[in-house]
């Protein structure tokens, strides 16, 4: 029979294994995208890089090849393909209006199989092996501060498409896609709760729930170690009661309903989960199964199609968003948005994805995307101190944040132009700010 | 701390632990009987979730009818592999590694086909997603309640199966000495065939009850070999009732620590526990010394 010597190496080796599985060692092949069968899209946006106006012309010679890892496989797979699709869509939008440079570009991409650890390698792989012209960060705050330390060290351009976590982010030649400004900390917290206070029946109690990793436990809590506003802080000096502030580690073997039942017990006017992927439907759930219902909740960072797959238990629910493809916006923001939008979601059925739409992750993949391009043509090269001068000294003109400015001191994030979206009629709408709102925010008795 | 809501939450846990402890039941059934260590079984329970979503989907059904098809699949899956390791002679730790490559083959073909985002069965076809139980003050969900009968149906069953048949007896004789089973006249090779086909079937149940509660990506499979390999050498090896018992108590003293303490902390609290109990009962909670 089985020794405990044995139980002992087998468990060891499972490990050793857990840690192959969950972070292999990458050596992917490379996949590119040139643009050949391109779709076609309409003219650029009237937005378009005033510098050098993208030519039309067919882009010829050698390909400008960009570099980047991307999580197609493991835990940010299902956010990782949007950015896939997305950024595919703009380089054959590009060839097809000229290419840079009247050169054609060419994507290359790694898999970094969602592990942060594989991301330095596969770029130093990129720029040392490959030879790559130009860099696209990979996908979530962990991996693109991993590639942020070889751009650095090499001194090449970084635009990253999601990395809101700006007290890491310190090199002036990164270029996020996605701003919420440079405290988010406090800028999320002080909307969301300007937003509740145009409600006609505004939350007097509130109840935080919250991933501890990453840009969720820094917008609750601040950073550990520096004295700091941030939601809850911010919340108690608004006068909301916070009822609880409960705090977990994702897991397998965690269950919601120790969550669920806390949070019933508290019973707060509104729940803010400060979570990422379906963390928010799975509490959902288990509130829903011991019989509470809470009168209004905010997600963080969800991955938006599970919650609209809830249907009328998630209906009211509220999150962020840097730009939501409804019809009032796409009126406003024009034939060249909508384009893209409606491009997008064809790619992303044809993909398989059961959720389409053109929102905050691919939009903040198609703003890095253009802010390398304009780059590389107001530089009038590849040479990446140059591309970098350039795009600190005029910013960058994009199709869904109008001329971005970059500064250092404020880790380049721009000002953000992020917004509140809530589920209404089985669909997310944008709610806030007012001026940007395809809808009014509906509270729980409106 | 309110004494009903720590009932409550205990009471919850021990009951979603019987979904870990199915999933654990086939991997400790194979390792014990057969001294194969068969990683693949998470790829085959993160199989039978996506087949179960998508059958369900499909035809609009109730997902536990598509039990009909999954556990046929997942038991010719499980002795299809088992009959690669006879084939090939590999050896129990080897078993380990070949079988991890399967897994990471099933991962990467269910992330081709259903892609890496997250899926899940409609609300409209799920009727276990949201619904509970009440007994008196107490809320028993549903989707955990189903888990946690399926999970003590297949143990008993398999325990009383080992325990009572002929196959039983042979299997349990061949797992403590080959070479006298042998002499018996014990064919091994189609035993393990069955018994690996068995454990397949416990995965599609697995997958199937996994599918009812939780939304479906293909990192899963790896999420959850910390978990349910400690309920097997908890539960001790090829201890079906063990298991199941093991499976309880660790996910319930993970929801009352969440409650009590932080949900933060309970991971570490848990496999400090598990860590614990390896140190001072390598055998596990329920394995006999020596075994």
């Amino acid at each position: 029979m089985i020794q405990s010597s044995f139980v002992l190496r087998v468990a060891s080796a499972l490990v050793a294994l857990a840690l192959v599985g969950c972070a292999a060692p990458a050596s992917p092949s490379p996949t590119a995208a040139p643009a050949t069968d391109a779709p076609s899209t309409d003219a650029p946006s009237t937005d378009a890089p005033s510098t050098d106006a993208p030519s039309t012309d067919e882009p010829s010679g050698e390909a400008i090849v960009v570099g980047s890892s991307l999580s197609l496989t493991g835990i940010f797979g299902a956010t990782g393909i949007i950015h896939d699709i997305a950024g595919k869509q703009f380089v054959e939008q590009l060839n097809d209006q000229g290419g840079l440079l009247e050169r054609p570009v060419e994507w290359m991409i790694l898999d970094d199989e969602s592990a942060a650890d594989n991301v330095a390698g596969l770029y130093e792989r990129l720029i040392t092996q490959e030879e790559v012209d130009l860099l696209m960060g990979p996908y979530a705050t962990p991996l693109i501060l991993a590639a942020l330390s070889v751009a650095e060290r090499q001194g090449m351009v970084l635009p990253h498409h999601t990395s809101v976590h700006r007290p890491f982010m310190n090199y002036e030649c990164q270029f996020p896609g996605w701003s919420i400004g440079p405290t988010p900390n406090e800028f999320v917290p002080n909307q969301l709760y300007d937003m509740l206070e145009s409600l006609p029946n505004p939350p007097q109690s509130i109840a935080f729930m919250t991933n501890e990793t990453g840009s969720t436990g820094y917008v609750v809590h601040g950073r550990p170690d520096v004295d700091e506003p941030a939601a809850i802080s911010i919340a108690e000096d608004r006068g909301l009661d916070v009822v609880a502030d409960i705090n977990y580690t994702p897991s397998a073997e965690h269950t919601w309903d120790a969550t669920a039942a806390e949070l019933q017990a508290a019973d707060p006017d509104i729940i803010f989960m400060s979570t990422l992927g379906v963390d928010s439907l799975n509490l959902l759930n288990a509130m829903e199964q011991i019989g509470y219902r809470p009168p209004l909740a905010f997600s963080l960072f969800p991955a938006p199609g599970p919650l609209l797959g809830a249907g009328e238990l998630a209906e009211g629910h509220l999150s962020v968003s840097m730009f939501e493809p409804n019809e009032p916006i796409l009126e406003r923001m024009g034939p060249d948005v909508r384009a893209i939008v409606d491009e997008f979601e064809t790619r992303a059925a044809a993909a398989g994805l059961p959720y389409t739409a053109f929102e905050t992750q691919a939009t903040g993949s198609w703003t890095a995307w253009e802010i390398l391009a304009e780059g590389v043509r107001g530089a009038g090269g590849l040479d990446h101190r140059e591309i970098c001068d350039y795009l600190l000294e005029n910013g960058a003109d994009t199709t869904f944040h109008g001329h971005l400015t970059f500064n250092p001191e404020d880790g380049n994030y721009w000002p953000t132009t992020q917004g509140i979206k809530q589920i209404q009629g089985g669909d997310w709408v944008m709610v806030w700010p007012e001026d940007k709102a395809a809808a009014a925010p509906v509270g729980p008795s409106d | 701390m309110n004494l009903q809501l720590l009932v409550q939450v205990a009471v919850s846990g021990a009951l979603a632990g019987g979904l870990f402890a199915l999933m654990a039941m086939g991997l400790s059934l194979t390792w014990g009987m057969l001294r194969v260590i068969n990683v693949a079984h998470f790829g085959m329970i993160l199989l039978g979730a996506y087949l179960t979503y998508e059958l369900s989907s499909a035809a609009s059904v109730d997902p536990l009818l598509t039990l009909l098809i999954t556990v046929p699949l997942m038991f010719a899956a499980g002795a299809a592999i088992q009959w690669l390791f006879q084939a090939s002679r590999i050896s129990e730790f080897n078993s380990l590694l070949v079988s991890f490559g399967i897994l990471i083959i099933a991962g990467q073909l269910i992330t081709n086909y259903w892609t890496a985002d997250f899926r899940q069965i409609a609300p409209a076809f799920n009727p276990y997603v949201r619904q509970s139980i009440r007994l008196g003050d107490f809320v028993l969900p549903l989707h955990h309640l189903v888990g946690f009968a399926f999970a003590t149906a297949i143990a008993i069953g398999g325990y009383l199966a080992l325990e009572r048949t002929f196959i039983g007896r042979a299997m349990r004789a061949f797992a403590q000495d080959r070479a006298i089973a042998g002499a018996f006249g014990i064919d091994h090779d189609r035993l393990a065939l069955l018994l690996a086909g068995a454990a397949g079937a416990t995965a599609a149940v697995a997958g199937t009850l996994w599918a009812l509660g939780n939304p479906l990506t293909p990192a899963q499979g790896f999420e959850w070999i910390g978990i349910v390999f400690a309920i097997v050498i908890i539960g001790g090896i090829g201890n079906l009732l063990g298991t199941l018992v093991a499976g309880a108590l660790v996910v319930a003293l993970y929801s009352v620590v969440s409650l009590v303490w932080s949900p933060s902390v309970a991971p570490l609290v848990v496999f400090s526990a598990i860590v614990l109990t390896l140190v001072l009962r390598p055998q596990g909670l329920f394995g006999r010394r020596g075994s």
